[in-house]
């Protein structure tokens, strides 16, 4: 269970991170490369250093707020059941998991399976209909980008790419 | 310097590529409109790719044809479904539902698709006469206006995009940030590219776009109970007698143009503003026999010329100043810029033939709106009764080969992963993702300018305030803000009294 409140609270976290983030390149990376000082010209720094401090100023009103809100207590508190988190979550690991192989197996090989592999997330369970469609959707993509757009699909280890 | 433009523009769009495309983009937009879920504003991330790998008008006209497509299709599931397929069509619901149900959906989508294509063109003109005068004013600004401008686009949108301006504003300043990752244009230095080759120019704009809109939509998709369902629709057959029934309430259509094209041209306020307005308008104007709300025409002539005129709007100021009214139209900048053009007054003296043939896309995509909408209707029906299990998989890999094929690199697809799971988290926390978009497009108009002025200038942050056009900006900017602060707590102030009303 996740409630909107610890949503919230992640945001928070990242953002803090992406304002350290900023802090910690101007004082390093930026001041070694020498565009962390001078002016408008020179200074690389002070525009991103500027927007992290805007960033950094509005996290604190809208922590403030938050914590001071009662309009909003319904809203914050309401949750995100576990289970309805399944299957977003079984895409994402299985998308993250094509991309990744995208480059060593190449399109071909990986997209079928990965394109099946989404139908069986969303419930379909009719096997060979779902490869059919897989098989089709996979090369009639394969068909419009390398043969109209000329875009070159990832061949992987095997250099696998269709001739059209 | 109009006709010229025109006359110039005409010679690139007169090209079997630019016309084929146009029509295309309109059936897609169409499509991407009338299934719930999608949009526009994702027709266009994930056609983004495919665009521009193509000559800089046909593309144009693509994307185009695709925005003011998708700004209508939402109508067709609206009257069919009772699902809007778009925001920009929820208010269509009020009266095109109640058609169908009485038998009418072939007219309530006809009266649809010709209010809306009528409004665009109306939209059109504006845009037309509009954006090379606009254009013509501003091509006096100097760094200062331009910075400032950049911050009025910010603030509009952060204000009107998603309930609290904190939020909006963190967005924003989240995708200012985000636009300076990369080589500094002023120093040459390296900022937050830790090391790495491929963060020399940043994100790509369409990895990270994609990411946040497309990625993160699916996830949110997938969390849906009706995966597998296949929508019981009757097809519908409208026919062009659907045009005479829209233009029998041309006072309605006229007058809702109008609200269309100024919400338009006002960054932030979009289509859903102005169809929700047009139609309150056309209520408060119709006569007690015309049952509003119970399925009368001029109920969908209002919101749907009011939703389609904005798209003319919005591509105003784009156009003519470079500030993008909505997170589509940013998108469109961030066409024209990765296409080798850079909008506002410079577009319009150095290559008006592009302005030229951008108008003439526009006005010939709403003219194959009223055609191929009302004929391929029956078309849209049929693919509104695909289960969305198809769907999904069908956007992913568009969104992994699309961004793909930006650069032939492996690098963008993990930034359009990444971007997918910040979209996932900001939409959870009830962050508006628009802002972000709008805050990449303007960064580098924000930060080059205001470092170009801070050159320029004697005396500091002064030279904003010395400059009238400049001074204006500041107090609108002010004004805006003071605005939404009161209004928000004005809103908090209402909640509140009603709350202890409720209380027994």
């Amino acid at each position: 269970m996740l409630s909107v409140k610890t949503l919230q609270w992640m945001v928070y976290g990242f953002l803090a991170i992406i304002v350290a983030i900023v802090f910690q390149q101007v004082y390093t990376s930026m001041t070694e490369q020498g565009i962390a000082s001078g002016g408008p010209y020179n200074n690389g720094a002070a525009y991103p250093r500027a927007i992290a401090i805007t960033i950094g100023v509005l996290l604190v009103c809208q922590i403030f707020t938050d914590r001071f809100s009662t309009e909003s207590e319904q809203e914050i508190n309401s949750t995100i059941e576990a289970s309805d988190l399944r299957r977003p979550v079984f895409l994402l690991v299985l998308f993250a998991t094509y991309l990744g192989l995208l480059k060593t197996l190449g399109y071909h090989l990986t997209t079928t399976p990965v394109v099946l592999g989404i139908m069986l997330i969303c419930g379909a369970r009719n096997i060979p209909k779902l490869f059919l469609g897989a098989l089709i959707m996979s090369f009639s993509f394969a068909y419009i980008f390398e043969n109209i757009l000329n875009v070159v699909l990832p061949g992987g280890i095997y250099s696998l790419n269709i001739p059209w | 310097m109009l006709i010229e433009s025109l006359a110039m523009g005409f010679e690139l769009f007169l090209t079997p590529t630019t016309i084929g495309l146009t029509l295309i983009g309109v059936l897609i937009g169409l499509l991407v409109g009338a299934l719930p879920g999608l949009g526009p504003l994702m027709g266009i991330i994930l056609l983004l790719p495919v665009a521009i790998s193509m000559p800089p008008v046909a593309a144009m006209g693509f994307l185009i044809a695709i925005f003011v497509g998708g700004s209508c299709g939402g109508s067709i599931s609206a009257i069919l479904l009772r699902i809007p397929g778009t925001p920009l069509a929820a208010a269509t619901l009020f009266d095109g539902y109640p058609m169908a149900q009485n038998g009418r959906a072939s007219d309530a989508i006809g009266i649809a698709i010709s209010a809306s294509a009528i409004g665009g063109l109306i939209g059109g003109m504006v845009l037309i006469v509009g954006s090379p005068l606009l254009a013509r004013f501003a091509s006096g600004f100097a760094p200062p206006e331009y910075a400032l401008l950049a911050i009025t686009g910010l603030f509009a949108i952060a204000v009107i995009s998603g309930g609290s301006l904190v939020k909006g504003l963190i967005s924003g300043c989240f995708g200012l940030l985000l636009a300076t990752i990369g080589t500094d244009e002023f120093s040459t230095g390296y900022r937050f590219t830790f090391g790495t080759h491929d963060m020399l120019n940043g994100f790509h704009i369409v990895a990270v776009v994609v990411g946040l809109f497309a990625i993160s939509e699916m996830a949110y998709q997938i969390m849906g109970r009706d995966l597998l369902k296949t929508p019981n629709i009757k097809i519908a057959r409208p026919g062009f007698g659907s045009i005479l029934l829209t233009l029998r309430h041309w006072k309605n259509l006229v007058r809702s143009s109008g609200i269309g094209v100024f919400f338009g041209a006002l960054p932030g306020a979009g289509g859903v503003i102005s169809s929700f307005t047009s139609y309150a308008i056309a209520k408060a104007w119709a006569k007690p026999d015309e049952k509003y709300g119970e399925g009368a025409e001029g109920g969908v002539v209002a919101t749907e010329a009011a939703n389609n005129a904005t798209v003319g709007g919005t591509l105003v100021p784009s156009l003519a100043l470079g500030i993008p009214g909505d997170a589509s139209s940013a998108m469109l900048l961030g066409a024209l810029l990765i296409l080798g053009f850079v909008p506002g007054p410079i577009l319009f003296e150095q290559q008006p033939e592009m302005v030229g043939g951008i108008f003439l896309v526009y006005m010939s995509a709403n003219v194959f709106l009223l055609i191929a909408g009302i004929l391929v209707t029956p078309l849209f029906v049929y693919v509104l009764r695909i289960p969305k299990f198809y769907l999904i998989p069908v956007v992913l890999l568009l969104c992994s080969i699309g961004t793909f094929a930006l650069q032939a690199s492996v690098f963008d697809l993990m930034v359009m992963l990444g971007f997918g799971l910040v979209g996932i988290l900001f939409r959870a926390a009830n962050y508006p993702l628009s802002p972000i978009v709008i805050g990449i497009i303007l960064g580098p108009i924000l930060e080059n300018n205001l470092r170009r002025a801070l050159l320029i200038s004697r005396e500091g942050y002064w030279i904003f305030l010395d400059r009238p056009v400049s001074a204006v900006l500041v107090c609108m900017n002010v004004s805006l803000i003071i605005g939404a602060i009161w209004f928000a707590l004005r809103k908090k102030k209402k909640n509140r009294l009603m709350a202890a009303n409720d209380r027994p």
